[in-house]
């Protein structure tokens, strides 16, 4: 029973102050065994704050990240799934399936996390699951001013990855979740 | 009439332990000899009733003279007649005419009557384990008579302990032929309880829903499309905080599941049975793991205290040890309801907000000050009085973990025989075995001062232990006069 908590697009202090201090009420330290973030954070003190919720870190540069030395692209083994990692600003079309499917195909992952759309999506196609956990402050995007924030926990546990959406829908938080199990078709 | 005087048969020296300077003997066998034979010649130059005293002690003394079964026991029995020997020694220098003085000294016996002493202890113990096989192989078993038999000690002989203390504990009913069924229903009760409290938030999520889930065989064909997104259950999610969120109370359980093993792990290091990297001692611990935490989440009021590991460890050792395979097989689960029978008479010392109630720890070690005061006034004052050795000091681990603490392993389990064989529950029985612990030290006590005698107390010099339990027993004839 893994907990790991996937974010990004923060963009703070440039586009958003802080996270929505729902949020930030729920996200206390010692629940979470990974974070991983696709970028844009941008500066230190939110990487810091990030390291207090898990010290086991993940991220990826996003084009607004002050810290140059972010990797483009990041693999990790959690449990018996590959979690691959990418900010999206490289993939063009921006938040095209197709490409992401590449994406994936090369990393040769079974969940792909990217961002910089600042929409909540989470797609199925033959190689794996695409998941964007959106702006988990709300900062507007470069393609939309309506974003809702919204960050994405996963709870794998051997084969199955339950996958809760927490999204701020005005003023509340709402959660869903996703099942997904992975089967020997798909991990090739 | 001052009741202040120390009963006379207190004052010989046959009932103090020896101070540090009398050092131990060269070889343990023939020590034995020497008190069987003093206190046969001594029967005629004491009095009756000292006599008996001192026969029925010579007998008891070689109580602990086993079969070496398990090395740790032949360990505690080694050191045991070590002692005895200058317990002989000046029992000695007590009497003037002495004819054995010589073979008294030495320690060249004749093996013929070491061989006496010896065939005298393992009669008495050969009987009593009779006498237990017998009450055992009834079809309704005579508690009182188990008891009876079972606070003179239990031998280690037929592996019988692990029933005895199974009944006396009333984990098995008096009629033999209930058992079969109680111990089926009782282990299938636990094995539930473990399902359903050592179960992660994930699987409990699981179990609960019933919506679809996404079934990969099924959408192979078409591979591509938005994943549908289904609604929580119960509106529980990893990072609730909510009360009644599962998940909530599943990281609030993380630390006391924490300090549970942390604890199990500090069970008796020298044991190669709890701790070491064998598989065995793993497996062990883990079953002390279970229990604990099970006890734990099934009783949210006391919850897990340190210590209770300590009370835990010889119920699971002995029944783990069971010669009979199915029940060592099920030691887990009849283990877990004899410590939570055990425990029912001892919560409220473990419960911190009842510490200064009536029935809280600190009443309790009230009791034993009391008690020692009816018994031995003037050891009481100096305790209490002059040195101002607060009892709290000491006794509050002496009664919180059952003595487990104070002695070897071995000797713990034979006192605790004599705990669990008290029909109204342990602790009148402790409270006896803790005041004769004092009373056997009293000499270096009256002597010592504050941080002597604290000293001594803190850190329990070993000693006879049937002579202490005979001691404590003879407490119970004698009260306050």
């Amino acid at each position: 029973m893994v907990l790991v908590l996937a974010l990004g697009d923060l963009h703070i202090p440039h586009r958003a102050a802080d996270l929505p201090e729902k949020f930030k009420s729920m996200l206390v330290p010692g629940k979470i065994q990974h974070v991983i973030c696709t970028g844009n954070l941008c500066i230190k003190e939110v990487h810091d704050y990030l390291k207090t919720l898990c010290p086991d870190l993940h991220i990826t540069r996003g084009e607004y990240d002050e810290e140059a030395r972010y990797p483009e692209t990041k693999t990790l083994m959690i449990g018996q799934f590959k979690l691959g990692l990418c900010h999206g600003h490289q993939i063009i079309p921006w938040g095209d399936l197709d490409s992401l499917a590449m994406l994936q195909r090369q990393l040769d992952v079974d969940i792909l996390v990217t961002g910089h759309t600042h929409q909540f999506t989470a797609y199925k196609h033959e190689a794996g699951v695409v998941i964007n956990p959106g702006s988990a402050t709300g900062a507007y995007s470069s393609i939309t001013y309506d974003v809702n924030p919204s960050f994405v926990l996963m709870d794998i546990d051997a084969l199955r990855v339950v996958v809760y959406v927490y999204e701020l829908i005005d003023g509340e938080v709402k959660v869903d979740k996703i099942d997904f199990k992975k089967t020997t078709q798909n991990a090739n | 009439m001052v009741n202040k005087r120390v009963p006379d048969w207190l004052n010989s020296s046959l009932w103090s332990s020896p101070g540090p300077q009398q050092s131990s003997v060269q070889s343990p066998s023939p020590s034995l000899t020497p008190l069987n034979d003093d206190d046969s010649t001594n029967r005629s130059t004491r009095s009756a009733t000292k006599s008996s005293v001192a026969t029925v002690n010579a007998v008891k003394a070689e109580f602990p003279v086993e079969r070496p079964s398990a090395p740790t026991r032949h360990v505690a029995t080694r050191a045991k007649q070590e002692i005895r020997d200058p317990l002989s020694s000046s029992s000695n220098n007590y009497h003037s005419d002495d004819d054995n003085g010589s073979s008294a000294s030495s320690t060249t016996t004749s093996a013929s009557a070491a061989a006496v002493a010896a065939a005298i202890s393992s009669a008495e113990d050969i009987s009593r384990q009779a006498q237990l096989c017998q009450e055992l192989s009834r079809k309704i078993i005579n508690m009182g008579e188990v008891r009876r038999l079972a606070s003179q000690g239990i031998p280690d002989g037929a592996g019988i302990r692990a029933t005895v203390w199974k009944l006396l504990l009333g984990y098995l009913p008096a009629e033999k032929a209930l058992w079969p069924t109680e111990l089926a229903k009782k282990r299938s009760q636990y094995k539930n309880f473990k399902e359903e409290l050592l179960m992660n938030p994930s699987e409990i999520t699981r179990k609960l829903e019933k919506s679809v889930i996404l079934d990969d065989e099924g959408t192979a064909i078409d591979d591509k499309g938005a994943l549908p997104r289904s609604e929580i259950t119960q509106g529980d999610h990893p990072l609730s905080l909510g009360k009644n969120s599962i998940w909530n109370q599943f990281f609030q359980d993380t630390e006391i599941i924490e300090q549970i093993d942390r604890d199990v792990k500090r069970t008796h290091p020298d044991l190669h049975f709890f701790s070491g990297d064998t598989p065995f001692a793993k497996s062990n611990q883990d079953s002390l793991r279970n229990i604990l935490i099970v006890f734990a989440k099934l009783n949210p009021g006391i919850r897990y205290v340190q210590g209770m590991n300590e009370l835990l460890a010889p119920l699971f050792y002995v029944f783990r040890n069971d010669p009979n395979e199915e029940n060592a097989a099920s030691a887990e689960a009849d283990t877990f309801f004899c410590f939570v029978e055990l425990l029912s008479g001892f919560r409220d010392h473990f419960c911190q907000q009842l510490d200064n109630s009536v029935v809280g720890i600190r009443s309790t070690i009230t009791k034993l000050s009391q008690f020692l005061k009816e018994h031995d006034e003037e050891l009481w004052r100096h305790l209490e009085m002059t040195t101002k050795v607060n009892p709290q000091f000491y006794a509050f681990r002496w009664i919180t973990l059952l003595l487990t603490q104070e002695f070897n392993f071995p000797d713990s389990l034979l006192i605790w025989d004599t705990l669990l064989s008290d029909p109204e529950g342990p602790l009148e029985t402790l409270l006896r075995v803790c005041c004769a612990m004092l009373i056997i030290v009293r000499r270096r006590l009256l002597g010592g001062d504050f941080t002597s005698n604290l000293k001594l107390l803190q850190n329990y010099p070993s000693t006879n232990i049937s002579h202490l339990l005979y001691v404590a027993n003879k407490l119970r004839v004698k009260s306050a006069g």
